[in-house]
Parts: C-alpha cells; sequence; structure tokens
C-alpha cells in the first residue's frame, strides 16, 4: 500500500499546455463533424428541393381538368394522366394482393414453423439474393413465363401486377422475418403456457404485434414496385393506350412508363405535362407512405 | 398463518392418495448436454412443492418437463417417464395443446399479453370454449383475478394495458390468466425473483391462498422463500435431485451433506 502511494504520480495538471491543446483538437474535431453532417444533409435536401421546385414550376400549369380525367394522347395539349393512375392503382392491387399474403405467410413460415436445416439455410439465402436482383431480370422472366409460356394478356396491369409481385415479395419476407424475429419470445411462452395451439400463438400474437414492421417493409417494397419502369417495359406496358383501363386484363401504361414515354416526346408541350406526371406520382408516393405511417401508429403497441 | 393450520391437518402422505404428477428417471438433454439426470419426484395436488437449487442445476429445466414447454426448444430431449393422474403425457395421444390448460405455468418474468386486463384473463377461457357466453366470460374474469389478489386494484380499469401495471401487479396478472382456465397443476419458474420484497410477499401470500385447490410446482432459488412457501422441497445440484423430502426436515435436518452445505449457504 505504501508502495503505491510512494510511486503514485502528481496530480493532473488539466491547465498544462499539452492538456489545453488535446481539448481544442476535441472541439475542433466536434465542429468538423458537425459542419460535414451539415453539408451532406444540405447537399441531399438540396437536390430534393431542387427537383420539387424544377417539377412544380414547369408541372403546375400542365394540370387542367382534362389532364386528370384524361388518357394518353399525340398532342401534348390533349394528353391526361387518369389512364396511367388507374394503370398504376390496378397493378399495385394485384402486386399487393400476392406479394403481401404470400411474402406474410413465408416469413411466419420460416421464423416459427421451419426446422433450421440446410434447405431453409438455403430458401433463406435465395430469398436474400432475390430482393437484389436488377429488376428488368425479372420484367424478362415475367415475358418469358407470363406472356410466352402462360399466355396472359399483353400490356395488362395482371401481368405487371405478377411480375412487380415477385420483386417484392422478398422484401416483404425479410421485413416480416425480422418483425417476427422482435416479437420477444415470452409472449409466445405466455400463450403456450395457457395452451394455445401453435396457429393459435401466431394468429393471436405473433402476428398482431409483428404486422407494424411488417407493414412498414411491405410499403418499402409496394413504393419500389410503384417507381418501377424497366420490368413493365419487357412486358409491354409502354404500349401507347388512349383509354384508361377498365381491368386488370386490359391494356394499360403505369405512372414511371408514362412519365419515361412523354419525356421522350420530341414536341415542347411534354415537358410541362412530364413534370405534371412526377408530380402525381409523388403525391402518389406521399399518400402511400402516409397510409403506412398511419397504419403502423395505429398498430404499435408497447410492451 | 391460519391457512397453514388448515391444510397441514389432513394427513397428506397417506397412500391413500396418488400423487397428481409422477416423475420417474427424467433426463433432459441440451443437444448432447445432461441437464437434467435421472430425476424421480411425486407432485402432490394438496403441497406446494419447491424446487431448490443453484442457477443452472436444471430444476427450471425439469419444471418445463411437466408441461411439455420444452418441446418448443428443437435441441431439448427429454427421456424418462412423467405421469399426470397416471397418464404418460410425453405420449404420442397426449394432445400438448390440452395438456398446457390443464398444466398451466407462470414465467420468470411477468409476461403479460400487450392486451387489456380483461382479454389477459379472457384469452385461455375463450381459445378453450370454457365461456357459456360474454356473461359466463365476465364472472370467470372477475373469479379469476379474485383469487390471483388483484381484483380490487384492477375492477375499474379493466379495459388498460395490462403492460401499465407494476411489476407485481403484472405478475398477479398472470398467475390470473393461468388460474382462468382451471387448471390442475400450476408451475411456477422463480414467479417473484423479479419483485421487490412487498410484491413478492403478496405473491407468497397468494401461493399459501392458492394451495390445496391447485398442485403447485414452483421453483425458486431462494431458500427463504422455499421454506415459506412449500411443504415439500426438492433440492438439484448439477442436474441431479440431490434431495426430496417435507421442507422442515429439508431446512432442520437434511439427510445428504451436499444440501446442509447448500442450506447454510456454504455455496449456491
Amino acid at each position: 500500500m505504501s508502495d503505491v502511494a510512494r510511486t503514485a504520480r502528481p496530480p493532473t495538471d488539466w491547465n498544462a499546455a499539452p492538456m489545453q491543446r488535446r481539448i481544442r483538437r476535441r472541439y475542433a474535431a466536434e465542429r468538423r463533424f458537425r459542419l460535414l453532417g451539415l453539408a451532406a444533409l444540405l447537399l441531399s435536401a438540396g437536390f430534393l428541393v431542387f427537383l420539387l421546385a424544377t417539377v412544380a414550376t414547369n408541372g403546375l400549369s400542365g394540370f387542367s381538368w382534362m389532364f386528370l380525367t384524361g388518357s394518353d394522347a399525340t398532342e401534348p395539349a390533349r394528353v391526361g394522366i387518369w389512364g396511367a393512375l388507374k394503370g398504376s392503382l390496378l397493378t399495385m392491387a394485384v402486386t399487393f394482393a400476392l406479394a403481401f399474403p404470400i411474402g406474410v405467410l413465408t416469413a411466419i413460415y420460416l421464423e416459427e414453423y421451419a426446422p433450421r436445416n440446410r434447405w431453409t439455410d438455403m430458401i433463406e439465402v435465395s430469398i436474400n439474393n432475390l430482393a437484389a436482383v436488377p429488376s428488368i431480370i425479372f420484367g424478362l422472366l415475367g415475358l418469358a413465363v407470363f406472356l410466352n409460356f402462360m399466355h396472359l394478356p399483353r400490356s395488362a396491369p395482371l401481368v405487371g401486377g405478377i411480375t412487380l409481385a415477385l420483386m417484392t415479395m422478398p422484401v416483404i419476407v425479410i421485413a416480416g422475418r425480422n418483425a417476427v424475429k422482435a416479437v420477444p419470445p415470452s409472449i409466445r411462452d405466455a400463450a403456450l403456457g395457457v395452451g394455445a395451439s401453435r396457429i393459435q400463438v401466431v394468429f393471436h400474437h405473433v402476428l398482431p404485434l409483428a404486422l407494424p414492421g411488417i407493414l412498414t417493409g411491405t410499403i418499402v417494397g409496394m413504393a419500389r414496385a410503384l417507381g418501377e419502369t424497366a420490368p413493365l417495359l419487357m412486358i409491354g406496358m409502354r404500349a401507347f393506350i388512349a383509354s384508361p383501363p377498365g381491368g386488370i386484363s386490359d391494356p394499360a401504361t403505369v405512372l414511371p412508363v408514362q412519365i419515361f414515354l412523354w419525356s421522350d416526346e420530341a414536341s415542347r408541350g411534354f415537358v410541362e405535362k412530364t413534370s405534371a406526371a412526377i408530380v402525381v406520382l409523388l403525391v402518389f408516393l406521399l399518400a402511400m407512405n402516409g397510409i403506412a405511417i398511419y397504419l403502423r401508429n395505429k398498430f404499435e403497441r408497447r410492451w | 398463518m391460519n391457512a397453514l393450520a388448515k391444510t397441514a391437518a389432513p394427513a397428506a402422505d397417506a397412500p391413500a392418495t396418488p400423487p397428481k404428477m409422477r416423475a420417474r428417471g427424467v433426463s433432459v438433454f441440451y443437444g448432447d448436454k445432461k441437464a437434467v439426470a435421472d430425476v424421480s419426484v411425486d407432485i402432490s395436488k394438496e403441497h406446494v412443492t419447491a424446487f431448490i437449487g443453484p442457477s443452472g442445476c436444471g430444476k427450471s429445466t425439469f419444471l418445463r418437463v411437466f408441461n411439455r414447454m420444452n418441446d418448443t426448444i428443437t435441441s431439448a430431449r427429454v427421456e424418462g417417464l412423467i405421469e399426470l393422474d397416471g397418464e404418460d403425457i410425453y405420449a404420442s395421444r397426449m394432445d400438448v395443446v390440452q395438456l398446457r390448460a390443464r398444466v398451466g405455468m407462470v414465467f420468470q418474468k411477468p409476461n403479460p399479453f400487450p392486451k387489456s386486463i380483461y382479454e389477459n384473463v379472457a384469452y385461455g377461457p375463450r381459445i378453450h370454449g370454457l365461456a357459456a357466453g360474454k356473461g359466463d366470460l365476465d364472472a370467470i374474469v372477475e373469479r379469476s383475478l379474485k383469487r390471483a389478489g388483484l381484483w380490487d386494484e384492477v375492477k375499474d380499469r379493466l379495459s388498460e394495458s395490462g403492460t401499465a401495471l407494476s411489476g407485481g401487479q403484472q405478475q398477479r396478472l398472470c398467475i390470473a390468466r393461468a388460474i382462468a382456465v382451471d387448471p390442475e397443476v400450476i408451475l411456477m419458474d422463480e414467479p417473484a425473483s423479479a419483485l421487490d420484497p412487498i410484491a413478492t410477499a403478496k405473491i407468497e401470500e397468494l401461493i399459501h391462498g392458492l394451495r390445496g385447490r391447485y398442485a403447485i410446482v414452483i421453483v425458486t432459488h431462494n431458500m427463504q422463500q422455499a421454506a415459506r412457501v412449500s411443504q415439500r422441497t426438492a433440492f438439484f445440484h448439477l442436474g441431479e435431485l440431490v434431495e426430496y423430502g417435507e421442507t422442515s426436515e429439508i431446512f432442520t435436518n437434511p439427510k445428504v451433506p451436499r444440501t446442509k452445505d447448500y442450506i447454510t449457504g456454504r455455496y449456491g
């Protein structure tokens, strides 16, 4: 004990020059990081503001009753967005109807039922890879399987929806598995402990608690599908369609493809219409995200 | 005190009453590791049976054998015979769902469903179709909460979330939830280890009150608790059952030196 006392160093001098230098360096690093972060934020936000401002100034004059209710036309003055909007709505409906139940069931099966072995490992890896496959590949798959092999109607929201569902499903599976995994095991024990069967545990307890997470993942996937252009070009949804689709098997186009088509037009009048279509697409996306946030808050429960 | 005198009166050890549950030569493996080795125990309906022992001695694992909760762990394997009223609960014709309704469980950490207090208690009766109607279900919920000593504290806020209650109240809610399906046996896995002394006292009082109506098995690492609430005590060490007998005997006159060392605080 006395040894320690004798060899103890003198008390720290916080005012010594090296110490002060160290403190100054720390503050400088702090300031540098704040500036860097702010710059990064301004850069990304700046591009968004620039996009919105350009689109708004170019496109707002393009809105009219005719634009909101009409379909594609050869004259820029007579074109409308309703046909593409309805096409997008129908396509999204098909995508959701297929990808959501299949994705959620897959996620639940993999998390709650499937044994851990080589096969499920392989399935897991495949699903993770599927989520990263470029969308054009899915378009080619849709063309080969749904059109050429199954002879489903060309250019239809049905085929577009199925193709996009293939793309969206892995995203939902991954989000769903994480959400299911995040449900505390104690809740499962509690339900099993009063004699709930496995399916009751899943549908009475696990699924309701995982739903906010599943919905968030679903909306992310759906938003990506909504903005997807390339796979739909492959299955013929780029055709010129002058009347809104009546159902999911009618020829149709979707918002991003419509934007792509109009932006390719030589006539000056289409610049305005392209911007207006972008505004419609952005509003659609915002509405979807809004619904997602609303649903998530509604279902979110704390434990 | 009263309850103690009342149920201690009948000669519970009379061989005429067969044990509620019986374990014979039970071993539990996690993969290759033997967590419980060759344990034989009788659980009587009249008594509270305590499993004591140091951490990792296999007492909780052994408890979970009685309602087959180990089934949910894929690496777990159970050998030996476990009977409920003379029926092998690991037999293929035994319905696990029904077994868990007959052998209820209360867990270490209070785990109410993130639903209303009412729904927490009503869930079990509802999935088993035990209530004839809304009025009947209300009655079951009230009776269960009363038995769990929680009714007076929550009767005006049954629609509030069960997770908003305090820890001790949550645990009593979990006991009410277990009682609601009218089990024959209640397994309690360190039910008070996450609670403060006052909440613990309430749980122990509750166990006193429930004795006789249900066969109760409680796992605890708190020896005073075992001494206070139980009439039978089983001492586990390193996966083995070291000694099993009357609680008063185990605590005052243990036959095995290892038990004595543990109880007197030599290790644990």
